[in-house]
């Protein structure tokens, strides 16, 4: 049983989040900053009529940011009662993984993420990290 | 779903018809147990308890409950038996209803989670029946005899006794109608002498006075019913006393009948509160809040009308008309907004209900004498403030139970009464605030244990004491002593007063005297009138309520002492270090003034007339200077739930009409921030 995933770009690099935890994509304009905040913390969002924090991505991996652009997508997942959003540079592309096809991350790339990816896939020609929903929002 | 039977819905009914029961069957038991120490009959009460879980049986068979219904129909039996006995509950059956309420209270939860419900206990069941046993020694009931009920009432249990018994021997019952007047009192006849003849020609029962209102022919005055078993019949016996026939009233044995006891037990429970509370709807809480969440959205609506009006008219068209409908619309959305407010308001002697039960195991639990006031009035308040306040008071009752009131030897020993006085008390402010206060004559917070537990030098005033009661952490179970005079949570009360529902609690203490704690909250929190402001280039608002005051900041008018902490920090601590050494007069005052967008690790704006927005704390203004004000309006506040974006200062969003999140800030906690860091650097 292979199971759907999104695929997104952060910086040329492409990863992976599990379709099952994404209640759907909305385009970023922009966001209301919350001064003391995580730095990571793009700011928060209304998405149909919730209040939704957003998390950027770029920052998380230590990248500089950059302002939005006609791509920018913010890819809103759940986690429990948790409804945070994941700002990436683009995400278009719905794929399906098989489960046993991920791999754990060698631990230099493991530790040197920490931990964030939290594994990686080859499909075809593609390499693919998967991002660890969960400790991005700090749930585990 | 959507139409038609929805049995969820019934149970949701249910469970709240049934708590509401069992809250009234809680503090019927309770005065029960209060009179029964008075050796006090109690009539009504014991009727209502009858007619609860009479009540309470007739719900729970039709949603199905057997455990429930169980329950209820052993409570129901012992309280009629307890109305036959002379409205007299014996302490050790108060003490098993109240356990069988609690059981049905698990079960009706146990209902409400979707669980199944537990049967019941059949050790709680044959306590209940047993204690029937114990009473039925068939007492006779109202209606047993023609008696008039007004009469019926007057008379003991023992009195009641012995009249059936005496009519079930075959002996003859009269009531004698005695009116005295001076005539009579002249011929030397009066209610002695009456009462002395009677008893000599038959067993006088009871003698019961009754008022006589005023007639055509005479004023009023007192009149005499005299209960009389005789062996004769009427006339003879009229004959005897010397009275006529017609003053002399038999009364007869009436077939036993249960089942019309129990009706008319019923019956007269509808006539009082059930009649009351005719034309009453229970609503689920969760139907107002989506109501609420409606009319939020046309809160909104309405700004973006506002909003679009301001554009035509700056664009040069005529919109007098168009004004009128959008101000007549916003007028209608303050009523309706408040329509809905006062559907959410709660009383607050219902939400206070169950501090007697709470009071009442404490003091079983700590051997301590205490006397509950509670004086709440009529004062309702919003359904969401008073969940969130209950636990706040429990907190506080539960601190004057165990640790101010003494133990009674040490109450006598102070020369005060032995039961402590605890009183619950709330008053309607005119700001549209509730204050809360419990107070108790208990041996008084000690300054200096406290401060002693806090490390910290014994404080001078009773403000000074509450804080360090409420510092977070300084109490666990293992520093609390008695003679300290407080208990744990503190933090916790005011947490819950002072960050939640932007309240403010207070105290007043005297040592050997007592102590009240008060609790000043908003009777609402949901929708809050706000000023919105620019600073650093973002829009924020904060509730007018927080505000003392907003003015000028004239650039010439402020003074900046010398900054001596601008050691060297990260970037990451901007926003916890304020360099607040710029000053400003008000009044006489030197108020620090803060910039905010430093504060909030914003960019800085040039500004030409930068405003002050001025707060107080603890008596100590603060200024925030922002770059210009943008109006007032009513906001509806979401509180932010994400640990993501949860910071201090923050308390929640709202929507301002352009659908972008805008956050409201919390200048109080922030100035609050900046006190105790000010604290910190000085001590």
């Amino acid at each position: 049983m292979s199971e759907l995933h999104v695929l997104c770009r952060i910086a040329d690099v492409e990863y992976v989040v599990p379709a099952a935890e994404v209640m759907q994509m909305e385009s970023f304009t922009g966001a209301t900053r919350v001064p003391g905040a995580r730095p990571d913390v793009a700011g928060l969002m209304q998405i149909r009529g919730h209040v939704v924090p957003v998390v950027d991505m770029r920052t998380v991996f230590g990248l500089p940011t950059i302002p939005p652009t006609l791509d920018s997508r913010v890819i809103v997942m759940k986690r429990g009662e948790r409804v945070v959003g994941l700002l990436v540079d683009s995400a278009r592309e719905v794929l399906k993984i098989r489960p046993e096809d991920f791999q754990p991350p060698p631990p230099v790339v493991s530790h040197q993420t920490e931990g964030l990816v939290k594994a990686v896939v080859q499909t075809g020609t593609r390499f693919l990290m998967l991002i660890d929903f969960g400790k991005v929002i700090g749930e585990e | 779903m959507s139409d038609g039977f929805d049995p969820a819905d019934f149970i949701a009914g249910f469970i709240a018809e049934t708590e509401e029961h069992l809250a009234s069957a809680n503090a019927n038991l309770l005065a029960v147990e209060a009179a029964a120490a008075q050796n006090q009959p109690t009539p009504r009460q014991i009727r209502e308890l009858f007619r609860s879980f009479h009540t309470v049986k007739g719900l729970a068979a039709m949603v199905g409950v057997e455990p429930i219904v169980d329950l209820a129909h052993a409570m129901e039996s012992v309280l009629r038996d307890a109305d036959v006995a002379a409205a007299r509950l014996l302490p050790e059956a108060v003490e098993l209803l109240l356990k069988a309420v609690r059981a049905i209270e698990t079960r009706v939860h146990a209902l409400g989670k979707g669980h199944t419900v537990p049967p019941a206990s059949a050790k709680l069941l044959d306590a209940l029946n047993g204690l029937r046993q114990e009473t039925t020694p068939a007492l006779p009931g109202e209606g047993a005899t023609s008696l008039a009920p007004e009469l019926w009432a007057k008379l003991a249990a023992a009195d009641r006794v012995q009249l059936t018994q005496g009519l079930a021997a075959g002996r003859r019952a009269f009531v004698l109608r005695f009116v005295p007047s001076i005539e009579q009192a002249a011929a030397g006849v009066t209610i002695t002498s009456i009462r002395e003849k009677a008893a000599s020609v038959a067993e006088v029962v009871k003698v019961v006075p009754q008022s006589v209102a005023a007639t055509a022919e005479a004023p009023p005055g007192l009149a005499f019913a005299l209960l009389l078993l005789a062996d004769t019949d009427g006339p003879a016996l009229a004959q005897a006393l010397g009275v006529a026939a017609t003053a002399l009233t038999p009364v007869l044995l009436v077939a036993p009948s249960p089942a019309a006891a129990e009706d008319a037990l019923a019956d007269e429970g509808l006539s009082t509160d059930e009649q009351q509370r005719r034309g009453v709807v229970r609503v689920d809480v969760a139907r107002l809040d989506d109501a609420l969440e409606r009319l939020s959205s046309l809160v909104v609506t309405q700004f973006r009308l506002a909003r679009t009006l301001a554009a035509m008219r700056a664009a040069g068209a005529d919109v007098r008309e168009l004004s009128h409908v959008v101000a007549e619309n916003g007028r209608q959305l303050r009523d309706l907004r408040a329509s809905i407010m006062r559907a959410r308001m709660v009383s607050v002697a219902e939400l206070l209900e169950r501090i007697p039960l709470l009071v009442r195991g404490l003091s079983r639990s700590t051997g301590k004498d205490v006397r509950l006031v509670l004086a709440t009035g009529n004062a309702e308040l919003d359904k969401g403030v008073a969940e969130r306040i209950f636990p706040a008071v429990v907190h506080l009752v539960r601190n004057a139970v165990d640790h101010a009131i003494e133990a009674p030897a040490e109450r006598r020993a102070a020369g005060k009464a032995e039961s402590g006085l605890l009183t619950v008390a709330c008053h309607e402010r005119s700001d549209n605030r509730l204050e809360l206060t419990v107070t108790d004559d208990g041996r008084g917070v000690d300054a200096a244990a406290v401060a002693a537990r806090a490390g910290a030098p014994v404080p001078e005033t009773d403000a000074a004491l509450l804080d360090l009661l409420a510092r977070p952490g300084l109490s666990t179970k293992a520093t609390v002593t008695t003679t300290s005079g407080r208990g744990v949570g503190m933090d916790v009360v005011r947490r819950i007063a002072v960050d939640e529902l932007r309240g403010e609690l207070s105290m007043r203490t005297t040592p050997g005297q007592g102590t009240t704690f008060a609790l000043r909250i908003p009777l609402s929190i949901t929708i809050v009138d706000a000023f919105s402001f620019l600073c650093g280039g973002q829009t924020f608002v904060v509730p007018v309520a927080m505000i003392e005051e907003v003015q000028e900041l004239e650039p010439g008018r402020t003074v900046r002492g010398p900054d001596r902490r601008r050691t060297p920090r990260g970037d990451a601590d901007r926003r916890r270090v304020p360099r607040a050494t710029e000053m400003m007069q008000r009044r006489g005052e030197a108020v620090p003034v803060v910039r905010l967008h430093d504060l909030l690790g914003l960019d800085a704006s040039e500004v030409a007339r930068p405003k002050a927005i001025v707060v107080r704390r603890e008596g100590a203004p603060l200024a925030f200077a922002v770059d210009r004000m943008l109006g007032q309006q009513e906001i509806v506040v979401r509180p932010l739930e994400d640990r993501l974006v949860k910071v201090q200062g923050v308390s929640g969003t709202t929507d301002l009409g352009d659908g972008r999140p805008t956050l409201v800030l919390d200048l109080l906690a922030i100035s609050e921030q900046l006190l105790a860091a000010s604290t910190q650097v000085s001590a």
